[in-house]
């Protein structure tokens, strides 16, 4: 495994689940296809990336999952956001939108 | 790693369900991709087939979940357990050396540490322990360590001294306590008031002493010792306000102590000071040389033991000062303070320092053992190693599989070890009663479990990392090669490395072991100075109530008791003497030092008067314990109150103080009753009644029949067996008096054999730990030979082919194993010059670099690389060129 790769997509991972979690508790397959509609179709989100980041982000406790029935009634592991995953959303937010501004800055968009 | 609580009893707890919901949850996303592609018009069969597609491996994406969880690592140490159980189930041969090995190793650790621990390391039992100290008053220029204390000289420090909060005073006396139809000889501590409440010792049932106890007229009370209560008094639960009589007067029962050890020596009951007849009398109060106490102290709160000792050793200069007539010059009166614990347990210190040093060898041994084992089951495994590598099994999940390997074997070693050492500890536990009373706190717990479990850890790091990492580092290598046969170079040389230190420690050990042995023959070879064979000793404690009325009572007693015992059939003769030879108790005590002075050598002011030890003894002693006569004559039956006062005196105080001249016919008298002279009629050999490994000091007899009172031994010669006239004897003195109490009833040989016990049992010890280390040595050399002649094979066979006679190749491959030992030998020799040093104090007319030794050891462990090497050399010279060729 590519470690030095995966690295900066795990951190912009993080921030797009957080941040979709922060409207609605979430699914799996629904944040992958919220992330493609949002991104309107340039991010695809590889399940191989999707679900060890989940398991990750549960296990750092920003995230909590439940079983619930889902929207075509089937039972789906919803994931919510947690009060300290709000706060790390908050800072990993912030971090992005610093980083993307001097990214910009550089490469020269305006 | 982050420890997550959670996500650990997650894992432990809810594993399969955990699973369960991987699976379903990946399920869940596949469906919704079919049901996607499906309504993006695909046909059910190619929908399914590029959902899958999508979402890829599905055994390496759950393995990224799992990774993603801290569960994950517990879950690799399961399958390490797993797979490493399963390669030790495998390799029975190996496994079971190899804990076995290690249980030796590890149990001996764990015997030996409970002893240390529970005598020399843990914590005393008394409130704040480490405030308890000892007071010792000494005279560094006579070399006496420690002169008890009178009544004076311990006021004079309790009330001078700034840095104790309390002193307290103890001595021992032997009285009989008697109920309505016993009587029986207590060991009787006798102790100030506040003894207990200074020492934090509370009552198991009852209370201990009060201030009150200790005073003028206060009522007579006494406390029991548990053991004593148990042993004696049948554990009795209505004991408390019992009374029993002692001294000839009531004393009451007022509380039993917890078990634990007690301080300074065991005894059976404690009763204050005021009870004691000696210590009580007015003119003893008043003598500051009437010594006979031992002092110690608590420290006030925060005040250090350098602090005490300069404090306490100004006090003793003021005290020297005010007492010039007591007190010998400056430099010959000193006050020394030191920690309880040290104190109590200083004689124990070496030996059993000693006894864990030998230990620890045998387990470094071991582990040198099994880190061979390992090296050759891992050569004969590389090629599997190699594979696993090959299809990614990362350099440090091996190395940390043959490290979950190696810590399996050595736990098994410590649990085996665990259940061997409680077979060694009631063994060690009477050993060490020799050395401290705290042998009773010895057991096998918490702290000597950890010990256990972390030395057996320890080791299995030890001996599984040098094997793992060694064999990770060229398995690509090997690979290549076809893995297998040939180790490569690197392996030959730690693993001959390992021998070689193997033979060193296990040379060391054999020496310390070696010299103990010579040291105790030399011992045991000691001549006693009198004959030991076919005596029988027994202490007799008449009650003295029954015999105050006049002197000629005791007198009467003693004529009447050796009346009857020389009328028993099978008696050739019998003595009464104040202290038997060799007897457990003389030995507790040592010589006494007396104060006298010889006629026409007048002691000046502020000198040191000549000191000696003064054994009575009746006419038939040196006759019936067969100590030779020199010059002179011993007593006589005329020797009696109304004849002359004479004296015999042994040949060490011949030499100390009448060198080259002639002491029959000199006159002493001793400094308790100086103008009694005392006259010099003979010179008797010296006998070592303090110790075989001690020489003997000056020594005066005295008669019993001059000096009055009761001598308490009675010893026996007899014709046979002296154990089978025992009863007689016995029966023979309650006829005279059924209220004399009688112990310490053993015969001379008995004496003399328990006196050898603590340097016996060292010797002992070290010498199996000794032959442990040897048998592994041997094994060690032996395996590392069978295995490099195995992997020579090849090379052996063309020379045998090319026609090297078989002979030639056995002298080469033993040749290999004398080197080995030779350089195990030369890097011994040098350890055990550097630690032999430290078991000088336990040698008895042994130098710790004795030459004999040395050589004998070094000649066995030539002899034994030689033999260890024989075997698979002898195996190699019958190889069959031909198959030894095609074996590859």
């Amino acid at each position: 495994m590519s470690k030095a790769k995966s690295d900066l997509l795990q951190g912009t991972l993080d921030l797009l689940i957080l941040k979709i979690l922060d409207l609605e508790p979430m699914h799996g397959w629904g944040i992958s296809q919220r992330i493609l509609q949002m991104s309107e179709s340039v991010l695809q989100v590889n399940q191989g990336s999707l679900y060890p980041a989940l398991h990750r982000l549960e296990e750092q406790n920003w995230i909590t999952s439940e079983w619930k029935t889902s929207e075509n009634n089937r039972q789906a592991k919803y994931y919510e956001l947690t009060k300290r995953g709000r706060g790390q959303l908050a800072t990993e937010r912030e971090n992005w939108l610093r980083l993307s501004v001097a990214v910009g800055r550089i490469v020269g968009t305006a | 790693m982050k420890f997550n609580w959670t996500s650990i009893a997650r894992f432990l707890f809810r594993r399969p369900a955990v699973e369960r919901e991987l699976d379903d949850e990946l399920r869940y996303h596949l469906d919704r991709q079919i049901e996607l592609n499906m309504a993006r018009g695909m046909p059910a069969e190619e929908a399914r087939r590029a959902a899958v597609l999508t979402v890829g491996p599905v055994g390496a994406l759950k393995d990224d979940c799992r990774d993603a969880r801290t569960g994950r690592f517990l879950e690799t140490l399961f399958q390490d357990v797993h797979y490493g159980l399963r390669v030790l189930r495998k390799n029975r041969g190996f496994t079971f050396a190899a804990v076995s090995t290690l249980a030796l190793g590890i149990g001996a650790n764990a015997a030996i540490f409970s002893l240390v621990y529970g005598v020399l390391l843990r914590p005393l039992p008394y409130r704040d322990g480490g405030q308890l100290v000892v007071l010792h008053q000494q005279n560094p220029k006579a070399e006496v360590p420690e002169i008890p204390f009178s009544v004076k000289e311990l006021t004079d420090y309790r009330e001078r001294s700034h840095t104790l909060q309390s002193v307290v005073e103890h001595h021992s006396m032997v009285f009989l306590l008697s109920d309505s139809h016993t009587a029986e000889r207590v060991q009787t501590a006798v102790v100030s008031g506040n003894f207990f409440d200074v020492l934090g010792v509370r009552p198991l049932m009852g209370r201990t002493f009060v201030d009150a106890d200790d005073q003028k007229g206060a009522a007579p009370v006494i406390v029991l010792s548990y053991k004593y209560w148990r042993e004696h008094r049948g554990g009795d639960p209505k004991i408390v306000g019992k009374t029993f009589e002692m001294n000839s007067k009531p004393h009451t029962v007022i509380g039993v102590l917890p078990p634990i050890p007690q301080y300074p020596a065991e005894s059976d009951l404690y009763m204050t000071t005021v009870q004691c007849p000696t210590r009580s009398s007015e003119r003893f109060k008043a003598n500051r040389k009437a010594r006979m106490m031992i002092g110690f102290a608590r420290l006030k709160p925060d005040v250090s033991l350098e602090q005490a000792q300069a404090d306490l050793s100004l006090v003793a200069d003021q005290m020297r000062q005010a007492n010039p007539e007591v007190y010998p010059q400056p430099g010959e009166y000193k006050m020394a303070v030191a920690g309880l614990r040290d104190d109590l347990t200083h004689s124990a210190r070496t030996t059993f320092f000693v006894l864990l040093g030998g230990a620890g060898f045998v387990l470094l041994i071991a582990c040198a053992n099994v880190a061979n084992l390992m090296f050759a089951r891992l050569l004969r495994m590389e090629r599997e190693i190699a594979v696993r590598a090959a299809l990614g099994a990362s350099k440090s999940r091996l190395v940390r599989q043959m490290l979950t390997e190696s810590i399996l074997v050595s736990l098994g070693g410590g649990l085996a070890g665990l259940a061997l050492a409680p077979l060694a500890l009631s063994v060690l536990v009477k050993f060490a009663t020799r050395y401290s009373t705290r042998a009773a706190e010895v057991h096998m717990d918490a702290p000597v479990l950890l010990f256990t479990l972390a030395i057996a850890v320890g080791t299995g790091v030890l001996f599984g990392l040098a094997p793992a990492f060694s064999s990770t580092k060229d398995s690509a290598e090997a690979l290549k090669r076809g893995g297998g046969r040939n180790g490569t170079g690197g392996h030959q040389i730690v693993r001959a490395g390992l021998v070689v230190a193997q033979v060193a420690v296990s040379f060391t050990l054999l020496i310390g072991a070696g010299l103990m042995a010579r040291s105790f023959l030399k011992l045991s070879e000691v001549d006693p100075g009198f004959r030991t064979d076919h005596l029988l000793s027994l202490r007799m404690t008449p009650n003295s109530a029954r015999y105050r009325q006049s002197p000629d009572q005791l007198s009467a007693l003693t004529e009447n008791l050796m009346h009857r015992i020389k009328a028993i059939n099978g008696v050739v003769s019998a003595a009464m003497v104040s202290s038997a030879p060799l007897s457990p108790s003389g030995i507790a005590s040592g010589p006494g030092n007396v104060d006298f002075n010889i006629a026409g050598r007048p002691v000046s002011q502020g000198q040191l008067a000549p000191q000696v030890d003064i054994t009575i003894a009746d006419e038939n002693y040196f006759g019936t314990i067969g100590q030779g006569v020199v010059s002179g004559r011993v007593f006589t039956a005329h020797d009696d109150a109304r004849a002359p006062a004479v004296a015999v005196i042994n040949q060490a105080m011949a030499r100390h103080r009448w060198p080259g001249g002639n002491p029959i016919g000199e006159r002493i008298a001793f400094a308790y009753n100086p103008d009694a002279w005392i006259t010099v009629v003979g010179i008797v050999s010296d006998t070592r009644e303090y110790g075989l490994g001690h020489p003997a000091k000056d020594e005066i007899y005295l008669p019993t029949a001059q000096q009055g009172g009761f001598s308490n031994n009675l010893i026996v010669r007899t014709a046979f067996e002296p154990g089978a006239a025992e009863p007689l004897i016995r029966a023979a003195i309650r006829e005279v008096d059924p209220f004399i109490g009688l112990d310490q009833v053993e015969t001379m040989q008995e004496f003399e054999y328990e006196s050898m016990a603590p340097p016996r049992v060292t010797t002992v010890l070290l010498g199996i730990f000794a032959a442990l280390a040897l048998m592994m040595s041997v094994g060690g050399i032996a395996a590392m030979m069978s295995l490099a002649v195995t992997q020579q094979t090849r090379e052996l066979g063309i020379r045998l082919a090319l026609g090297a006679r078989p002979g030639a190749i056995v002298s080469r491959v033993v040749r290999q194993g004398v080197v080995l030992a030779a350089a195990g030998i030369a890097l011994g020799i040098a350890g055990a010059v550097a630690l032999t040093r430290l078991l000088a104090t336990l040698l008895y007319a042994t130098s710790p670099v004795d030459t004999a030794t040395f050589l004998a050891v070094s000649l066995v462990f030539l002899g034994v690389g030689a033999a260890a090497s024989f075997v698979p050399a002898r195996q190699v010279s019958l190889i069959d060129p031909l198959s030894a060729l095609r074996n590859e």
